[in-house]
């Protein structure tokens, strides 16, 4: 302990004697956890954000699809291309034959809109959305204001719309735009509602600039040639499963698959797009880890390089040290001390810097980023083990070298 | 001429027949042919020699800094000729004070923190380290210049240090290796008279030297030449055999 508290002294007198070279030796460890730490933060953000905006779908409720959602790895997407289209004589055939399916929300959206008004218009990037009478109640959607349309409107498609928060601001800055006009696809549309604000999806895409429609009203306007998105809410929780099941084995009848056939389609519930996510961000994390251990290397370099140019010119005073009594073990303590403790340094400037790039990117994309503990320990000791490692070789240089030649080093 | 080839009962160095050599690019320096000689607790010899006699050879031997090729070296009823790196680094740490003509202080730390460092190596708690380091920078009187650096010290405050240094462990024997080689006359006779100091306390000096004048004031002198003892004898005898009685000094 003695020993080790004497090596420290040691390494520190080192460290503060000559900071510049120090630092900027360091420069490959510091970049190294600064990338770990931010992207630990980015992806534990996202992992926070992403469990709470993609679990949007309401309680006992799945999603039936043409497309996979999110996923990452090779997809083959002329492979699903060639799946057949879920249209609405799919959604009234659940209606009918699936007895465990309380509600059934088809919907489908377009993006990069334009609404106006005669003096105002949007950007056109609002998000048009088809949907029915169902929606409200399996998509966490709900009205601020106004009222959503009733089943007269959406089964004549009439032209009716709710705007997102986003869109009425633009649009009506400072009153209430039920009631009035709006001019979509240059077809008339009379505001019935405004929605609740639902914030943005992973603090990027904004959910508030979106509008809805009558899904039918929507493909006389975008076609019907596009799949439906259908979100489908079991009867009570307890039939959440069953009801997977008899839409699952309804769309393979339907879609005449053989039992040892695939699904041509997907069932996503909360847990499957979360799945999908954490897929994802593993992949990011071993890739960030890569990097990290790419500029650990680099900067493990450095420390080898500093600590070799260390023993050097410290040639003369290992020889004094070992001529009054140190031992080799001594001297190889002192100087992959002296390592280790520039790694940590290095290390700690890294996260420091990490959490710093955190904040900023918090602060400047409102991107909730959280650093995990784990990835703070996980880079100090990699730093740590770093320093260890190219610390090793020079030290072990220095615990060898000859009393007698060293002192006589100029 | 004392007896070199004594048995060497109670001594506190015996040398037996003690060579060394080295290989140089493939040829072979015997820089230590067949030595023997004996040094008693308390004395105070005087190793001298040219440049190329084997002298400073002699003092690595002897601080236990290198090891000899053959032969026997009993430093206090130990044989040192045959031990280990650590066992040596042990050995030099609890016997031996060094003493160096380039004083080998450590630029960066202060007198005080330079005297403590053999005791660093021995495990000593810092404060009782410290008051040691304190007792022995008082011994030669430096106590008002203990949190000096080197380079803020003058030459002959720096082997004043070099020596509290060597004092600090209360080892065996001090072992100076040309002290005032780096010094003007006036504070290399300072020094000297510190050593004669040190002599009447009781101590161990031997003292690695090419200077004549310097043998001339030891009790001893062994003169080396080609390896070999040429002499041992009083240090006047010794040192007016080498240079005559002027440059002596005596």
């Amino acid at each position: 302990m003695r020993a080790f508290l004497d090596n420290l002294r040691l390494a520190l007198g080192t460290f503060l004697g000559n900071p510049l070279r120090s630092l900027l030796t360091l420069l490959g460890i510091v970049i190294g956890v600064a990338t770990v730490i931010t992207m630990m933060g980015l992806i534990e953000g996202l992992r926070t954000k992403v469990n709470k905006d993609l679990g949007r779908l309401g309680a006992h409720t799945f999603q039936l699809t043409k497309w996979p959602s999110g996923g990452f790895g090779r997809f083959n997407w002329a492979k699903f291309a060639k799946r057949p289209d879920i249209d609405m004589e799919d959604v009234h055939a659940i209606e009918m034959f699936c007895p465990s399916v309380g509600m059934v929300a088809p919907s489908d959206d377009a993006g990069g809109q334009k609404i106006s008004t005669a003096s105002a218009e949007t950007r056109p990037s609002v998000r048009i959305i088809g949907a029915t009478t169902a929606y409200p109640l399996t998509s966490g959607v709900s009205v601020q204001s106004g009222r959503f349309f009733n089943d007269v409107e959406a089964l004549d498609g009439r032209g009716v719309v709710l705007l997102g928060v986003d869109v009425a601001d633009s649009l009506f800055p400072g009153i209430d735009p039920v009631g009035f006009e709006v001019r979509l696809q240059n077809r008339p549309f009379r505001v019935i509602g405004v929605l609740q604000r639902r914030g943005s999806f992973l603090g990027m895409v904004s959910m508030d600039n979106q509008a809805i429609i009558p899904l039918r009203m929507y493909q006389q306007l975008y076609g019907k040639e596009w799949s439906l998105g259908v979100d489908i809410q079991a009867k009570d929780p307890g039939l959440f499963r069953k009801a997977q099941d008899e839409v699952s084995t309804l769309m393979r009848r339907r879609h005449r698959l053989d039992p040892d056939q695939p699904n041509d389609f997907e069932i996503h519930t909360n847990e499957s797009v979360t799945a999908s996510f954490n897929q994802l961000s593993q992949v990011i994390t071993i890739a960030g880890i890569g990097v990290c251990l790419l500029s650990l290397v680099v900067g493990g370099i450095g420390i080898l390089n500093i600590m070799l140019v260390s023993v050097m010119e410290r040639t003369r005073e290992i020889g004094v040290r070992k001529a009054l009594g140190a031992k080799r073990r001594r001297i190889l303590g002192q100087f992959a001390t002296e390592a280790v403790l520039l790694a940590l340094f290095g290390g700690g400037l890294g996260v420091g810097l990490g959490f710093g790039l955190v904040f900023l990117g918090d602060w400047m994309v409102g991107f909730p980023m959280s650093v995990p503990p784990w990835a703070v320990g996980l880079a100090l000791s990699m730093s740590c083990g770093v320093g260890l490692l190219f610390g090793i070789y020079p030290a072990a240089r220095a615990a060898k070298l000859d009393p007698v030649e060293a002192m006589r080093n100029e | 001429m004392s007896d070199g080839s004594g048995a060497g009962n109670g001594r506190l160095i015996q040398v037996d027949d003690i060579t060394r050599v080295f290989h140089v690019g493939g040829e072979e320096v015997r820089a230590l042919r067949g030595v023997t000689f004996g040094i008693s607790r308390g004395e105070w010899v005087a190793i001298i020699g040219q440049s190329g006699s084997g002298k400073s050879t002699m003092m690595n031997v002897l601080g236990c800094l290198d090891t000899p090729t053959s032969g026997r070296y009993m430093l206090n009823g130990k044989d040192v000729s045959r031990m280990s790196d650590d066992e040596l680094a042990v050995i030099r740490n609890v016997e031996i004070g060094f003493i160096f003509q380039t004083f080998q202080l450590l630029p960066k730390e202060t007198a005080l923190a330079n005297v403590e460092l053999p005791l660093v190596y021995r495990g000593m708690a810092a404060k009782e380290r410290k008051e040691r380091a304190k007792a022995a920078l008082d011994k030669v009187q430096l106590t008002h210049r203990m949190h000096h650096r080197p380079n803020e010290l003058s030459g002959g405050q720096r082997q004043r240090v070099a020596i509290a240094r060597a004092l600090v462990s209360e080892p065996s024997m001090l072992l100076a290796d040309e002290p005032t080689g780096n010094l003007d006359s006036a504070t290399g006779e300072e020094i000297v008279r510190l050593f004669e100091q040190l002599h009447k306390a009781g101590h161990t000096l031997v003292l690695v030297t090419h200077e004549p004048k310097l043998a001339a004031r030891c009790p001893r002198a062994i003169r080396l030449s080609d390896g070999s003892i040429v002499a041992d004898g009083s240090g006047r005898e010794v040192a007016m055999a080498v240079a005559g009685p002027m440059v002596a000094g005596v």
